[in-house]
């Protein structure tokens, strides 16, 4: 049995009240699993490399300050992050920074300057798939932790 | 920002790039829109360049909006137009505003916070959801036991806490991904 990330990024032990709460909703649990799985280590990852999967994840949790998804994405790093960030991984990360912070102001021009960077539909989908899901993740993790702290009270 | 500006009335959405032909889908991708809320619109046509993650994100959505028991059901549409108004996304809260008066007949509830903003006059119950939303929403990190006090003030339980943060952090999900794969369009 794979331990449940998300009890993880909110801290809860397996068996503490607010882990057993989450229980109650099983397809809650086994569904935000697999889109872990299904974003960050893909079994067929196509056009976007596992490791430019987790510098997109690990760009939301640092621009969302969350020192437990940053420990988390850090960790899902295939191999230590390079010096000199490529072209390519630049102008992803300048949209997850859009999309993250002020999707509200995002523009066609901005899908376009990805497809301009060698990206497909499928990449740009994968890539706004993954901020929306570290987002998720950050506040029911923010959410469960306040429910933990207040079992403690 | 004069299209930032929110509605009731049926708001069509338009993708920014070409979305999967239904006609040439695979089957993975038909089963997958097949689990969908729409299975024809070309937002899930848009998600479903990545099968993947789609066939996990619309199982997930339809839980968290869904699930029986727990917060009731107009509560979960109620988190999600706030979470949406403070996002800006004229498309998710126009049409999970119409989900809240379908289940409540209360329009006046919307359109005051259309108008007036989130500090708008409410009933406790409503108003100690619509600032836990926004609180989530824009300042996770900084939300401690002291912000469920207000929900439990107003007899919200453990289960319908949890229901709660997840029908807002699905917004910050959903948000996302139509505010940024395309744009509404007005009917």
């Amino acid at each position: 049995m794979t331990a449940d990330i998300l009890d993880g990024l909110a801290g809860l032990a397996p068996d503490s009240p607010i882990a057993l709460l989450r229980r109650q909703r099983d397809a809650f649990v086994r569904h935000a699993q697999d889109s872990h799985t299904a974003l960050i280590t893909p079994a067929d990852p196509g056009g976007l490399t596992l490791a430019e999967r987790a510098a997109v994840a690990l760009r939301v949790a640092t621009l969302e300050g969350d020192a437990a998804l940053i420990a988390h994405y850090r960790a899902q790093q295939p191999q230590p992050a390079a010096d000199a960030v490529p072209r390519r991984l630049a102008a992803i990360l300048r949209h997850v920074e859009l999309v993250t912070a002020t999707p509200g102001s995002a523009t066609q021009a901005n899908i376009a300057a990805l497809r301009d960077a060698g990206l497909t539909p499928r990449d740009i989908v994968v890539i706004t798939q993954i901020v929306a899901f570290v987002s998720y993740q950050i506040r029911v993790a923010a959410g469960l932790r306040a429910l933990a702290a207040e079992t403690r009270a | 920002m004069s299209n930032k500006r929110f509605t009731l009335d049926p708001v069509e959405w338009a993708a920014w790039m070409p979305p999967v032909d239904a006609a040439t889908a695979t089957p993975r991708q038909r089963a997958a829109l097949e689990a969908s809320p729409q299975r024809d619109s070309p937002y899930f046509l848009t998600l479903a360049h990545d099968v993947d993650s789609l066939e996990q994100r619309s199982p997930l959505f339809h839980a968290v909006m869904y699930a029986p028991r727990g917060l009731p059901r107009a509560d979960r549409e109620l988190a999600t137009v706030v979470v949406s108004i403070s996002n800006g996304c004229v498309y998710c809260s126009s049409v999970h505003a119409r989900r809240f008066v379908e289940l409540t007949k209360r329009p006046d509830v919307i359109q005051r916070l259309y108008d007036e903003g989130l500090d708008t006059p409410l009933e406790p119950r409503q108003r100690a959801i619509v600032d836990f939303a926004a609180r989530l929403t824009r300042q996770p990190q900084a939300v401690t036991a002291d912000d469920l006090r207000p929900l439990r003030a107003v007899g919200i339980d453990d289960l319908q806490i949890h229901d709660l943060i997840h029908a807002i952090a699905m917004f910050a999900n959903a948000n996302r991904l139509m505010q940024t794969l395309g744009e509404p369009v007005r009917g």
